[in-house]
């Protein structure tokens, strides 16, 4: 992922109209894919900012996702309008111009809800905003995303083969983790009500959330988006560290005012399944965290995220017991 | 051998060497944040290097016993087949690669008596197996301190 190699991509993209790159910057701050921002100037004058996102080099990084899916995903979701999203412009698929394959979308001039949160302090109406943007995530109609996200069959075998990620990977590398198999064996016993499938982000947290200076929500980052059971988002948002988190500030007023916007229940949602679906939302990427390692502890390196997230799966762990012992209590 | 400064001392100077001479001079922003994840890696393995065998090889002891004691109560062979296992390992070495080995199978025994003990409904058997859970996450966690998720 070049200034060069995006002036080609471009090429071949938009036949018969050049364009030159005037300034590119990669993004920091995600944890999984290469990012950029890119200036571009039209031979007609035309002026764009447009963000790319590729995959970094094979066996570099520890997150893995499909761009292949993420595409669809973000040309569904652009199509269906349920949701803004940055519009997805073209896409490499092949890997042939940028070396790796590459979704290049229009850029989203706005702040960080994390940001915006941050600045707000108590005032919770930033807070609720939050909320109304994942209820709405969720509103997502499912006939939609068409063919883009494959759809479970039943909730109670979804339930099974995500708690069975924990069981798969303990067996699978040479790391033994007792917590979760605990935690997949008494979670499968103990299931909460269930609740209709949705549309799950999968990393939903407000650093994904670009506020417009129109004050209009863009939700970014779809890559691990899949259909599931909402309650994942939420769980997954409880997780999160940087603060402030909304989530923990006023649990009850976070649930209710999603409880409001989703027409759910109290049973269905309350702190306790909220607890439960962290670990279930959490499943497939610790999976990778603890591959990633289990690569690390055969000789490979992975770059310093590898190692640098077992204090994230120690601070998962300690979750995670913490909600097994709610629930045998 | 050298014992003094000790692992932990020389992976802490290396720590400051990081921060102190080496961070300041960065100005790419990638870079930074990767200096100061690595900082936080040689700190987690500065705490590991002082008490990783003395930790492993105590909680090993309390595993064998709790799932001694799972075994008796629930008669499960999955379970006896590990504590086999876990008697076959090379517990009179205290080479880091032999604790670890005994420590994984001492681990794998400890997930298979929780596992029987909620099976079995073994309620007080599932709280002593949490109780060491507890005590394997307290060491985990005196190793890496809080979780910041840096540089995002």
């Amino acid at each position: 992922m070049t200034p060069a190699a995006l002036e080609g991509f471009l090429a071949v993209a938009e036949p018969g109209r050049r364009a030159t790159v005037t300034d590119y910057r990669a993004i920091t701050g995600g944890y999984s894919r290469l990012s950029a921002v890119a200036e571009v100037r039209w031979e007609d004058g035309a002026f764009e900012r447009l963000v790319l996102r590729g995959d970094p080099p094979a066996g570099d990084g520890v997150f893995v996702s499909d761009r292949d899916a993420e595409w669809r995903i973000l040309q569904a979701l652009s199509r269906a309008r349920a949701v803004p999203v940055a519009r997805p412009r073209w896409y490499d698929a092949t890997g042939e111009h940028f070396g790796t394959k590459c979704i290049v979308f229009d850029h989203v001039t706005g702040r960080s809800l994390q940001d915006v949160l941050r600045e707000a302090g108590d005032d919770a109406v930033c807070g609720r905003a939050f909320v109304d943007t994942v209820a709405q995530i969720h509103a997502t109609p499912l006939d939609a995303l068409g063919t883009a996200v494959e759809r479970p069959a039943n909730w109670d075998d979804y339930l099974d083969g995500v708690l069975e990620v924990y069981r798969a990977v303990d067996r699978q590398i040479a790391d033994s983790s007792p917590v979760l198999r605990y935690a997949s064996a008494l979670l499968v016993r103990h299931r909460p009500p269930p609740v209709p499938f949705t549309l799950v982000h999968g990393d939903c947290q407000p650093s994904n959330v670009l506020v417009t200076e129109s004050g209009q929500h863009v939700v970014i980052d779809w890559e691990f988006a899949r259909v599931g059971d909402p309650r994942e988002d939420l769980g997954y948002y409880t997780q999160i560290p940087m603060q402030p988190n909304v989530y923990h500030r006023d649990r009850q007023a976070f649930l209710a005012r999603y409880r409001e916007r989703t027409g759910l229940t109290e049973e269905q949602i309350n702190p306790r399944t909220v607890e439960y679906f962290l670990v279930v939302g959490m499943a497939h990427l610790l999976a990778q965290i603890l591959q990633a390692l289990d690569a690390v502890s055969r000789g490979e390196s992975r770059g310093v995220m590898a190692t640098y997230l077992i204090n994230a799966v120690t601070h998962q762990y300690s979750l995670y017991l913490d909600i097994c012992r709610g629930v045998t209590a | 051998m050298i014992s003094r400064p000790t692992t932990e001392q020389v992976l802490l100077d290396c720590c400051r060497v990081l921060e102190h001479d080496v961070l300041p001079g960065l100005s790419d922003e990638t870079a930074q944040v990767r200096v100061v994840m690595l900082g936080k890696v040689l700190r987690n393995a500065a705490v590991r290097a002082a008490h990783e065998v003395a930790w492993m090889r105590e909680e090993t002891v309390q595993i064998e016993a709790y799932a001694r004691a799972v075994a008796a109560a629930t008669g499960s062979d999955g379970l006896r087949a590990a504590i086999d296992e876990l008697g076959t390992g090379p517990h009179g070495s205290l080479h880091l690669a032999d604790v670890v080995e005994v420590y994984v199978h001492a681990s794998e025994a400890l997930s298979l008596a929780l596992e029987a003990a909620l099976v079995a409904g073994c309620e007080e058997l599932v709280r002593e197996g949490e109780l060491l859970l507890s005590a394997r996450l307290a060491h985990e966690n005196d190793v890496v301190g809080s979780w910041d998720s840096t540089g995002r």
